[in-house]
């Protein structure tokens, strides 16, 4: 009992020990806020990317010679027909990815030919094209058809529809609230992205096709939904092999907004039908997305899969080595695609987990030091203590506990802290910066909009274990000291 | 005069909880409280050996009141120390209530000197971080275990109430040693030394530090309380009037009992 009664007094008796429960308070605090902000970071970048993209990415290789003896076929049935069969996938899509170039200035830009004559070469700008299946009636035609058909006796089944809806977050990156300081201008009807808008300007002559223009380029060059784009770009001749000019004139049919700086910054996204006219007719697709069922558990086994049947069907490049199979040559995964960026924010992590440990490391020092001065302070008590009975158990217990009761506030506080912290971050952060004038996170540099923070318990529960045994540890050898103390000595100590 | 007997197997005082005898006791009970045989202890200075106690032979009876003179550096001290099981002797046996102390473990000998040993010092040694009443009570925090203590707590703040206010200091109860005069001290260290009820109590020099008629009322509630509770008491001391009130005085001169 005398244990923890003298210990809790002496806590409290000493102010000396609260700068060591500040230290364990904000130590773990900041542990707690920064691992929570960084695994928000992951967590986010992750989701953003792997919903810009998709579970697994085949690229075949293209004009390589296949296993079949042919070359890859410039048509995406088969590959389409082999992946859909797989059990474990439940959408596959075709894209067709190209590069292009436009003059700044929305409605005002320049044409393709003042580009390539040089007369506003300095405000040109590369875009990346990107041809994607948005299968707008069939979806909803062919059900309704398909009522229709089994009401009048006829035999239609309707036909499987995939798109890149079924695959991406293209769908949520168009039906996304514009961000509230650019001047995104979203589709009219995110379901049917590449109709023709019905507001805008009034262009004049033929019908154009539409394209959907990354938020961040769309406002950077003042666009609005119904202005006239030219875009140029450059093909090669399948027969030939001669680079020809290619350019055309799209309508805007509106902004997206996928939440990925570069992909919002540089992509225009068309009909991938319309891209494969754009380019002359000799490409169709690039790479087809994979939607799988459950990608933590099938993704990797179903990248070797894929790659086996699709190179056995034709469908890619096989050089016939069964080790290469699953390389990640011609399919990917989606932290394949990424890989760099989320080893980085994962180092990043980690470096800063064990940078801070640092600091939770210093408030252990403190405790050190505050107790090692208590033990000089109260040698005359532990003397006291030991003539009364109790044994040198007793007197490591009693400096132990302070060490516990110390842990035990600091963290507690710590962990309450660190956990609103991140909770509240966003808030913490405006506050901080109308105080300070500058602006500490800067939205326009990130993938998101808000500084995103993850509390999970399993890192919460480690940091405050490691304040205890850290603060246990630095308190046992002043214990340790207190309980060797002779009594003799303590009690002529005056 | 009443003389008592230790009770090894509850520790002396009635609100402690039974135990488990420390030894098996060869000795009567009703034989001396304290047998002392053959103690030598010498420290080392400087590498060479300087004899303090030259095997001293001390024999205290159950209830009797034994007054320790000698000069300075005779030994007193040391063997108050060895007496107290605070001092490992180099030689000799220390014998209370029939058990031999120094063959316990260190456990064993922190409870036996917890229930079975009261000091009083020169210096009072209260802790400056508790009250008066708080002081009282460490003893038998340190006796009883956190459930007993809590299921006792009340009966155990009135006892220490009681024994506080016997001592005319019913209104010094929250008062921490910093707010209490000497002679306040020395009774409470006097209420804090006699709470386990132990058997023998041991004094060093518990008027060395006061005025003489505080010194005169602090000693006559020891010799009170002495007599009260048939406790045996170890006094050391310069002064022979002091000497004069026990009922045995006991001369040690260079580290041998004379």
């Amino acid at each position: 009992m005398y244990r923890t009664f003298l210990s809790w007094r002496y806590l409290r008796a000493r102010l000396t020990n609260l700068i060591g429960i500040v230290g364990i308070a904000v130590a773990v605090g900041a542990l707690i806020m920064i691992l929570s902000i960084m695994t928000g970071f992951l967590e986010e970048t992750k989701r953003t990317v792997r919903g810009n993209l998709a579970d697994l990415i085949v690229s075949p290789a293209q004009d390589a010679q296949t296993s079949a003896g042919g070359p890859v076929p410039r048509d995406p049935r088969i590959a389409l027909e082999v992946i859909r069969a797989d059990p474990r996938v439940v959408a596959a899509s075709a894209r067709l990815v190209w590069y292009g170039l436009l003059a700044q200035g929305g409605q005002r830009a320049g044409t393709s030919r003042d580009v390539l004559t040089d007369t506003e070469a300095g405000r040109m700008m590369g875009a990346q094209l990107v041809g994607v299946d948005v299968l707008s009636f069939e979806r909803f035609g062919y059900p309704l058809l398909e009522g229709v058909s089994r009401l009048m006796g006829w035999p239609f089944r309707a036909p499987l529809v995939q798109d890149d809806f079924d695959t991406t977050d293209l769908l949520l990156g168009l039906d996304r609230d514009p961000h509230p300081k650019r001047l995104g201008s979203p589709v009219e009807d995110p379901w049917n992205p590449f109709a023709p808008p019905r507001t805008g300007a009034d262009i004049p002559g033929p019908k154009r096709a539409s394209v959907i223009v990354g938020e961040q380029l769309f406002s950077a060059l003042r666009m609005r939904r119904g202005d006239e784009l030219e875009l140029a770009t450059v093909v090669p001749d399948p027969l030939t092999g001669r680079v020809s000019i290619s350019n055309r004139k799209f309508v805007i049919a509106g902004s997206f907004r996928s939440g990925e700086n570069a992909m919002d910054l540089e992509r225009i996204y068309l009909e991938r039908t319309e891209l494969a006219d754009f380019l002359g007719g000799g490409l169709a697709f690039s790479e087809i997305l994979v939607k799988t069922q459950d990608y933590d558990r099938h993704g990797r086994a179903l990248q070797v899969d894929l790659e086996r049947k699709l190179a056995e069907r034709g469908a890619i490049w096989w050089n016939g080595r069964e080790e290469d199979l699953g390389a990640g040559g011609q399919v990917r995964t989606w932290e394949d695609f990424r890989r760099t960026l989320l080893g980085a924010i994962e180092n990043e992590r980690v470096l800063m987990a064990i940078m801070l440990s640092l600091i939770l490391l210093v408030a252990g020092f403190t405790i050190f030091a505050i107790l090692t001065m208590m033990v000089a302070e109260k040698r005359r008590d532990i003397g006291i203590l030991a003539a009364l009975g109790a044994p040198p158990g007793g007197i490591l217990a009693t400096f132990l506990l302070i060490g516990l009761w110390d842990a035990l506030l600091g963290a507690s506080v710590g962990a309450l802290l660190g956990v609103q912290g991140a909770l509240h971050i966003d808030r913490i952060e405006q506050w901080l910066s109308g105080v300070l004038g500058v602006q500490i996170f800067n939205r326009d540099v990130y993938f998101f909009d808000r500084i995103p923070a993850v509390v999970e318990p399993g890192p919460v529960a480690l940091i405050v274990g490691g304040a205890f045994a850290i603060t246990l540890c630095c308190a046992a050898v002043p214990a340790w000291r207190a309980a060797r103390l002779d009594p003799l000595v303590a009690l002529r100590y005056e | 005069m009443e003389t008592r007997t230790f009770d090894p197997a509850r520790g002396g005082a009635k609100h402690l909880p039974a135990q488990r005898p420390t030894t098996g006791g060869g000795q009567a009970p009703n034989g001396p409280l304290l047998v002392v045989r053959g103690v030598e202890k010498h420290f080392l200075l400087a590498g060479a050996k300087l004899p303090v106690l030259r095997g001293v032979d001390l024999d205290l009876e159950r209830g009797e009141s034994v007054a320790l003179l000698g000069s300075s550096g005779a030994g007193k001290s040391t063997l108050l120390h060895v007496l107290g099981l605070l001092e490992r002797p180099n030689a000799g046996s220390v014998r209370l209530d029939g058990r031999e102390c120094w063959a316990l473990s260190i456990q064993e000998r922190a409870r036996l000197r917890n229930r079975a040993i009261g000091f009083v010092f020169q210096f009072y040694h209260l802790l400056p971080e508790l009250t008066a009443l708080e002081n009282v009570l460490l003893p038998a925090m340190i006796a009883h275990g956190r459930l007993s203590y809590l299921r006792n707590r009340s009966k155990l703040r009135s006892l220490a109430t009681q024994s506080l206010t016997r001592f005319g200091l019913d209104r010094r109860l929250t008062h921490r040693p910093a707010q209490l005069s000497g002679g306040e001290r020395q009774r409470v260290a006097l209420a804090r030394a006699l709470f386990n009820d132990p058997a023998l109590m041991i004094a060093d020099e518990p008027t060395g530090n006061l005025d003489s008629t505080t010194g005169a009322a602090v000693l006559e509630l020891i010799f009170e309380e002495q007599r009260r509770r048939g406790l045996t008491l170890l006094l050391v001391t310069h002064d022979e009037s002091v000497a004069a009130r026990c009922a045995r005085t006991v001369h040690m001169h260079d580290g041998r009992v004379v």
